[in-house]
């Protein structure tokens, strides 16, 4: 009887070990839709698109006056507006996946929604346009 | 014996308990492992980097080691210093300033291949179109529809089989000297990024890497299989409404190449003029094709073909 109490609490603490980390690795898949917008290959702004209720846009500023817009709505994010004069990284549209980044090559701006536990192996691995 | 029997379910229910919460936490280490760095599985560990380079921004996603990745990096940066049409310490930058430059085998390797397609497609395709290019606006920004009889006076000036390449053998060096007609330029952007995706992949494969995607700058090349074993998807956009798939193909050892108007261009007067040049009118192709996407061994020559039929339609099948 003694060794079978012993082998119940082993068997809780696994059980326990195991719940905590299914609990934790399923929390972070949830939270995995970072879009971060870089430039120059510096993060300057961060957003978490799964946690975005009402849409907005946001000002991204860099030096000599130029400046990009990025809209974000919920799950998705885009350039709406860039003062560059190819206009690529506007024509690219929205993304919802981490599948590709929107480049504006003028600006050397990114915006790439951050690859997660699940969306490397589910999800697009490339984008061709 | 009741108490005994109590204890052998007491002792099953144990031992099922453990096997699932094994069977979970063995579960969870092999997820993660698999996305996130594993060092006693260095085959495995995913490694990524962003390379701005040759006007274009490359991702690249190797499993492998970080090593690689710089290797891959530097060779992406030899290539670009020797084929840049800008940059004006380039071979192709002498070459069409002086008319006439000794090249590295990168550069001869490049050209003759290049030729080689230019004649395959009929001139389809042109590495001597770079003037026109430029005076459109969409090497610069500065965008305009040229003058009619600008185009015409450039257009005389790309007949690419005024491009020569002169190989000679010196021991064991071969001396590549190329020349170009008085008013030519060569531009090898088209086929650069293809070349180069060719040339990375051979030197993943040689070092032994078994999965690898390289993304440059929408030229999408794959070495082997994803490390589950299953092949890459690669989707394909919407040409006609940002943001969305059009489809997606499924890849393993492979290259897609997707060209079209649909994103480099301007508009003038109401007119959508879009960067795929026409070689024999000098005219954005009015092919009818938005968009054009080919899979197939090489990047070189998906490119090619890629931009072709975007062009003019020759090699669409």
């Amino acid at each position: 009887m003694k060794k079978t109490r012993i082998w119940i609490v082993i068997t809780a603490l696994l059980l326990a070990v195991s719940g905590g980390m299914t609990f934790v690795l399923f929390n972070q898949r949830a939270a995995g839709s970072i879009a971060n917008v870089y430039v120059d290959g510096q993060c300057v702004y961060s957003v978490d698109l799964s946690l975005v209720t009402a849409p907005f846009t946001k000002e991204i500023a860099f030096d000599e006056g130029r400046g990009s817009t990025v809209s974000v709505e919920s799950g998705r994010i885009c350039i709406s507006a860039a003062a560059c004069p190819d206009q690529v990284c506007v024509r690219t549209g929205w993304i919802s996946d981490s599948a590709a980044p929107i480049v504006c090559l003028p600006h050397r701006l990114l915006v790439r929604i951050e690859e997660n536990a699940a969306g490397g192996d589910q999800g697009f691995n490339s984008v061709v346009r | 014996m009741r108490m005994e029997r109590t204890g052998i379910c007491m002792r099953y229910i144990a031992a099922a308990c453990c096997a699932f919460a094994l069977f979970l936490s063995a579960g969870c280490a092999a997820d993660s492992g698999e996305i996130s760095s594993s060092s006693e599985n260095q085959a495995k560990t995913k490694c990524t980097r962003t390379v701005y380079a040759m006007d274009t921004v490359m991702d690249l996603t190797v499993y492998g080691d970080e090593e690689i990745l710089d290797e891959a990096e530097t060779l992406i940066g030899d290539l670009e210093a020797k084929l840049s049409v800008t940059d004006s310490g380039s071979e192709i930058y002498k070459l069409n300033h002086e008319k006439e430059a000794a090249v590295s085998n990168d550069t001869a390797e490049l050209i003759l291949r290049a030729l080689e397609l230019c004649e395959r497609t009929d001139g389809a395709l042109n590495i001597s179109i770079y003037p026109i290019v430029a005076e459109w606006g969409f090497t610069t920004g500065n965008f305009h529809v040229p003058d009619e009889t600008v185009i015409a006076g450039l257009l005389k000036n790309t007949d690419y089989s005024a491009i020569r390449v002169e190989r000679t053998e010196n021991g064991s060096d071969v001396i590549s000297v190329v020349s170009v007609g008085a008013d030519m330029s060569v531009d090898l952007g088209s086929v650069a990024k293809g070349y180069t995706g060719d040339r990375i992949s051979a030197r993943l494969r040689e070092k032994g890497v078994a999965s690898a995607l390289l993304n440059l700058g929408g030229n999408v090349q794959a070495v082997g299989e994803k490390p589950d074993g299953s092949a890459w998807r690669i989707a394909i956009a919407d040409p006609q409404s940002s943001g969305t798939y059009l489809g997606s193909v499924e890849i393993i050892d492979k290259a897609v190449i997707t060209s079209g108007g649909y994103q480099r261009y301007f508009e003038e007067n109401g007119v959508q003029y879009h960067h795929i040049i026409d070689p024999s009118t000098g005219y954005p192709a009015a092919g009818g094709l938005i968009s054009v996407t080919i899979v197939g061994d090489s990047g070189l020559e998906g490119n090619f073909s890629a931009l072709n039929g975007a062009k003019t339609q020759v090699i669409q099948k």
